[in-house]
């Protein structure tokens, strides 16, 4: 092998990793589920915000709108997980307007503190017009 | 005030423990239209029953967008615990037919819930 295809063989394998490290699953997961219909909440906006500690102004980190399953992959990359202080913001006015609906709540942000970002973190939101709950699973 | 219930009314219930959340400071803020910034309205702290009674007269609770915060992280930490969520914080709607509105907070160290009550 010449010198250039030698050095051709290691950028190739170089995209393979960095293809691998683009689909490796996000450590922070959430899951919407419309308990007053029974179904997944598809098609809502979902905003990931982390805290700045020192100027305490919420940076926007990713903006998202949940599948048809009710879930949004891909919320963070694990190599920007961090530990601080984020805020995962659910746009449930705007959902439950396109169902023809009001709600009683017209945003619901879930504000949780991360202080191992090696754990896997699942911050669902179970959610009715007039009600809401969410845990911290994994 | 008395006996009289306000138009707005909370209770605070420690799921982890089963037990009222007591002294659990908490914060009513109203949502100023024009400005879109929010307006304290009310501080106070829960009492020993989890509830904070003279959160809002019927005068003032005009129609509009409420938020209470609940300084949950406070409270755990006061019970030498941690907690997931430093704060919580439930946004809602009040529309001119509302007259009496419930909004209670069930938290444990690692979730809560919230519902429309009356």
């Amino acid at each position: 092998m010449n010198r250039l295809q030698h050095i051709r063989g290691h950028i190739v394998l170089t995209d393979k990793y960095m293809n691998m490290a683009a689909t490796l699953p996000s450590p922070l997961t959430t899951h919407v589920l419309n308990i007053a219909q029974g179904v997944p909440g598809a098609n809502m906006t979902i905003i990931l915000y982390l805290l700045d500690p020192i100027s305490s102004v919420w940076n926007l980190l990713t903006t998202g709108i949940t599948n048809d399953d009710g879930r949004c992959p891909g919320l963070i990359k694990k190599e920007s997980f961090i530990a601080g202080v984020y805020k995962l913001r659910f746009e449930t006015g705007k959902y439950w307007d396109a169902l023809g609906e009001t709600c009683f709540y017209p945003y619901v942000e879930v504000v949780f503190t991360i202080t191992d970002p090696s754990q896997k973190y699942h911050v669902p939101l179970i959610l009715s017009r007039f009600s809401y709950s969410t845990y911290r699973g994994s | 005030m008395g006996s009289v219930k306000g138009p707005l009314t909370t209770h605070v219930l420690n799921t982890g423990d089963g037990v009222p959340a007591a002294r659990m400071a908490l914060s009513l803020h109203r949502l100023d239209p024009h400005m879109t910034v929010w307006s304290l309205v009310t501080i106070g702290n829960t009492n020993e029953d989890g509830r904070c009674p003279g959160l809002i007269t019927s005068d003032a609770f005009t129609p509009g967008m409420y938020k209470i915060r609940f300084e949950t992280g406070q409270y755990w930490e006061s019970l030498g615990q941690s907690s997931f969520y430093p704060y919580v914080e439930i946004v809602f709607t009040v529309s001119a037919a509302d007259q009496s509105v419930h909004v209670p907070l069930l938290v444990s160290r690692y979730s809560y819930s919230t519902y429309r009550g009356s």
